[in-house]
C-alpha cells in the first residue's frame, strides 16, 4: 500500500454512503465484490464489460471503480485510458484486479490511470482495506 | 398433457425463484441487449411462463437449457418478441430528440462548412412517427435550423408501412402527445377523426425500402451526421447486430452519432463507437478520426 | 440525396489487395466483402495479425465468424496468447460464436501450461452455444491445479452448470477450503444451479 492518494474527499461523504463502481466480467466475482463492499458499508453498482461500465461513469457519480483487466469489447486499460481522458468523470479513483502476479500487469495498470492494483484472488479484508484507502473513506 | 403441464404450472407459482430470476436477466441482457429494470418480475415471469407452456418444457430449468443451447436461436428470438412491446407514436421517447436539437446537432453545427447538409437517417422508421417527430423538433427547438440545410432520410424492410409513412395518416391516439398549437402547424385534421401529416414536411424526407444487412441498399448511405435506430438491434442475433453496427459506423461521417432505444445499449455489442453523454441520454459516436 | 454510386463487383485479387489499402474505410469494404469468398479465410487471418485499426479489425472478426472453420479458430486461437488486450479480447468474442470450430481445439487450450490461455479459453467455453460445454467445464473444476482458472469454470457453471456438476463444484470447495473468495464464488454458483 505504497500509493497514498492525492484526493482524500471524506468531507464531501459526510453523511452518505460512498458508491463504488464494480467492472468485471465474471458474475460471481461481481457477486462477490458486492457482498464485501456492500459489509464494509459501500453502495454497489456492476458492469459487465468496459463499454459498459463507461457508461455507467458517464451518467453516474462514483467514489471508486473496481476494474478489472480482461474484459470483452473493451478491457480494464482501454477502459481506464477512457476515464482519464474524460474531463467530466476523470478523477474516480480506480483500484485494477488482475489474474497475474507479474510485475509487467501492474506497471501497465499504473500507466493506464490506476490508483491502486490488486491481483486475484482477493481476501476480503484486503479488499476492504483497499477500497476504503483508495476512496478515501474514513473509518469511523 | 399440453393441459396438464398448464394445470401445473398455474399451481407452481412463481415459475421461477429469485436466483433463476437473476440467471434469466444477465443471460437474457447478454443475449438481446435489453436490460429489465427493477420491479419488471411479474412481467418478465408471466411471460418465460407462457414460453414454458408452449414449448411444453419440464421446468424453467428445462426451458432454460433449451434457449441457452439451441443452435438456431429461435426460441430466444420468441422470447424477445415476448419481452417487447412494439409501440410507435409520436415524441416516443422525446428525451432523445431534446438531446438532438440541445447538444447533439448544435456539435454538428461547430465543426460542419456552412452550405453542407446535415444529414439524419431513421431506420427502422416504421409508420413514420419518428422521422416526423424529428423534423418538428428540429423545426420547433432549433433555433440554427433555418441556417442549415438538413435532410432526414426514413427506411423501413417493410414496404407496406413504408407507403403508411409516406401517406401520414395517424390516428388521434398516435398523436396523444402533439400539443394542439402542433396539431394546427402541423397536420390536416381528415373527417374519419384522423389526422395526416402536412404536405411540406411529408415531402421533405426522403422515404426508402432498405434491409441493414443488404450492403447494397444500405451503400448509398455516407457521411450521416446522425443515425436512429431504436428498438431494432434487439430482434438480430449477435452476429447480425455486429453487422449492422459496422454498417452505421461506414455510413456515418467522422464524429457522426447513433441514438438507441432506451432500454438498449451499445455496450455488449462493439466497442468501435465512443458513448457519449447528452443531457439524459447516451448516444454512440464514431471517432472524429479513424486511424 | 447522399451518393447514388453503385458497388462494384469485386473478385477476390482486388479485395485482397484493397485489404491493405492506405484508408480504414477501403481496408473495412474488403474486409466486409470478402465474406462471399470462403479461400479468403487465411489471407483474413493474416491482415488480422498486422491489422492496426479497431474498427477494421472489427469487420475483419465479423467475416471470419462467417468463414468459420477448423482451421480459423486454430489461427484466432493463437490470439489467446497475444500481448495485444483488445485484440486478444475480440478473439475470444468471436470464438464464441464458433462453437463447432473451435470445439476440438478446445482441449489442447485447456491443457496449455499458461493459466491465462486456460483462463481465456474457460471463458470460450463459458458463452460456447455447445452441449458439452458443462461437462467440460466441469472437467476443468475436476483437474486444473489453478486457482484462477478454477475460478473462472466456476463462474461460467452459474449460468451453464447442471445438478450433476454440483460434486464437483463441492469437491472443489473441500479443495480451496479457508479461501473467502473461493468458497463464496463457489457457494454462489451452485446456488444459481440449484435455482435457490
Amino acid at each position: 500500500m505504497n500509493k497514498p492518494l492525492a484526493r482524500g474527499h471524506d468531507s464531501d461523504m459526510r453523511g452518505r454512503r460512498p458508491r463504488v463502481l464494480v467492472v468485471d466480467d465474471g458474475i460471481t466475482m461481481r457477486m462477490f465484490y458486492r457482498s464485501v463492499l456492500e459489509a464494509a458499508g459501500f453502495l454497489v453498482e456492476e458492469a459487465a464489460n468496459g463499454m459498459e461500465g463507461y457508461e455507467k461513469v458517464l451518467t453516474q457519480a462514483f467514489d471508486l471503480m473496481i476494474v478489472d483487466i480482461n474484459m470483452p469489447k473493451l478491457d480494464g486499460y482501454a477502459l481506464m485510458q477512457l476515464i482519464r481522458g474524460e474531463p467530466a468523470v476523470r478523477g474516480v479513483p480506480a483500484v485494477m484486479i488482475s489474474t497475474e502476479a507479474g510485475d509487467r500487469d501492474a506497471a501497465k495498470a499504473y500507466e493506464a490511470g490506476a490508483n491502486f492494483y490488486l491481483v486475484k484472488p482477493i481476501p476480503p479484508d484486503e479488499l476492504t482495506e483497499v477500497a476504503r484507502l483508495v476512496a478515501g473513506v474514513t473509518v469511523p | 398433457m399440453a393441459a396438464s403441464t398448464a394445470a401445473r404450472l398455474k399451481d407452481q407459482s412463481p415459475a421461477m425463484t429469485d436466483e433463476e430470476y437473476a440467471k434469466f436477466c444477465e443471460f437474457f441482457y447478454r443475449k438481446s441487449g435489453i436490460q429489465f429494470q427493477a420491479g419488471k418480475k411479474y412481467f418478465v415471469e408471466r411471460r418465460i411462463a407462457d414460453r414454458i407452456e408452449k414449448t411444453g418444457a419440464e421446468s424453467f430449468r428445462d426451458y432454460f437449457t433449451m434457449v441457452r443451447f439451441q443452435t438456431t436461436g429461435e426460441e430466444l428470438q420468441l422470447l424477445v418478441n415476448a419481452m417487447t412491446v412494439n409501440e410507435t407514436y409520436f415524441f416516443r421517447e422525446d428525451y432523445q430528440f431534446d438531446a438532438l436539437v440541445d447538444a447533439i446537432l448544435p456539435e454538428i453545427a461547430r465543426t460542419k462548412r456552412p452550405k453542407e447538409p446535415i444529414r439524419i437517417w431513421s431506420i427502422p422508421c416504421s409508420s413514420g412517427e419518428e422521422p416526423y417527430s424529428i423534423a418538428i423538433s428540429i423545426l420547433e427547438r432549433w433555433s440554427q435550423a433555418d441556417t442549415w440545410d438538413i435532410e432526414i432520410s426514413a427506411s423501413d424492410i417493410d414496404s407496406k408501412i413504408l407507403h403508411a409513412a409516406r401517406t401520414g395518416m395517424f390516428s388521434e391516439r398516435s398523436l396523444s402527445r402533439v400539443s394542439a398549437p402542433l396539431r394546427s402547424k402541423y397536420f390536416i385534421p381528415r373527417p374519419d377523426g384522423n389526422f395526416q401529416i402536412c404536405d411540406e414536411l411529408r415531402e421533405s424526407i426522403d422515404f426508402s425500402l432498405v434491409n441493414v444487412i443488404d450492403s447494397l441498399q444500405t451503400h448509398r448511405f455516407r457521411n450521416i451526421d446522425v443515425i436512429f435506430c431504436r428498438n431494432l438491434l434487439i430482434y438480430f442475433d449477435d452476429v447480425g447486430r455486429r453487422e449492422t453496427v459496422e454498417m452505421f459506423f461506414d455510413a456515418l461521417g467522422p464524429g457522426g452519432f447513433v441514438c438507441l432505444g432506451h432500454s438498449e445499449s451499445m455496450s455488449r455489442m462493439s466497442s468501435i463507437f465512443l458513448p457519449r453523454k447528452f443531457g439524459e441520454t447516451i448516444v454512440y459516436q464514431k471517432p472524429l478520426s479513424v486511424e | 440525396m447522399l451518393t447514388t454510386a453503385e458497388t462494384p463487383v469485386r473478385d477476390l485479387a482486388a479485395l485482397l489487395d484493397d485489404l491493405s489499402a492506405a484508408e480504414p474505410s477501403v481496408r473495412r469494404a474488403a474486409a466486409r466483402d470478402l465474406a462471399a469468398h470462403p479461400e479468403a479465410a487465411m489471407p483474413a487471418c493474416d491482415r488480422l495479425e498486422i491489422e492496426a485499426s479497431p474498427s477494421v479489425r472489427a469487420v475483419l472478426l465479423t467475416t471470419l465468424i462467417h468463414l468459420q472453420s477448423p482451421a480459423v479458430a486454430v489461427r484466432l486461437a493463437a490470439h489467446l496468447r497475444s500481448e495485444d488486450v483488445p485484440l486478444r479480447n475480440a478473439a475470444i468474442e468471436a470464438l464464441q460464436e464458433m462453437p463447432d470450430a473451435i470445439a476440438p481445439h478446445l482441449q489442447d487450450l485447456l491443457a496449455d501450461e499458461d493459466s491465462d490461455v486456460r483462463i481465456f479459453a474457460v471463458n470460450i467455453l463459458g458463452a460456447l452455444r455447445h452441449a458439452q460445454a458443462p461437462e467440460w467445464l466441469a472437467e476443468v473444476v475436476r483437474s486444473d491445479p489453478h486457482i484462477n482458472v478454477c475460478a473462472a469454470a466456476v463462474d461460467a457453471l452459474a449460468e451453464i452448470g447442471s445438478l450433476e456438476t454440483l460434486i464437483d463444484l463441492e469437491n472443489l470447495r473441500r479443495r480451496y477450503d479457508g479461501n473467502a473468495f473461493m468458497e463464496f464464488a463457489i457457494d454462489a454458483a451452485m446456488r444459481r444451479i440449484e435455482g435457490q
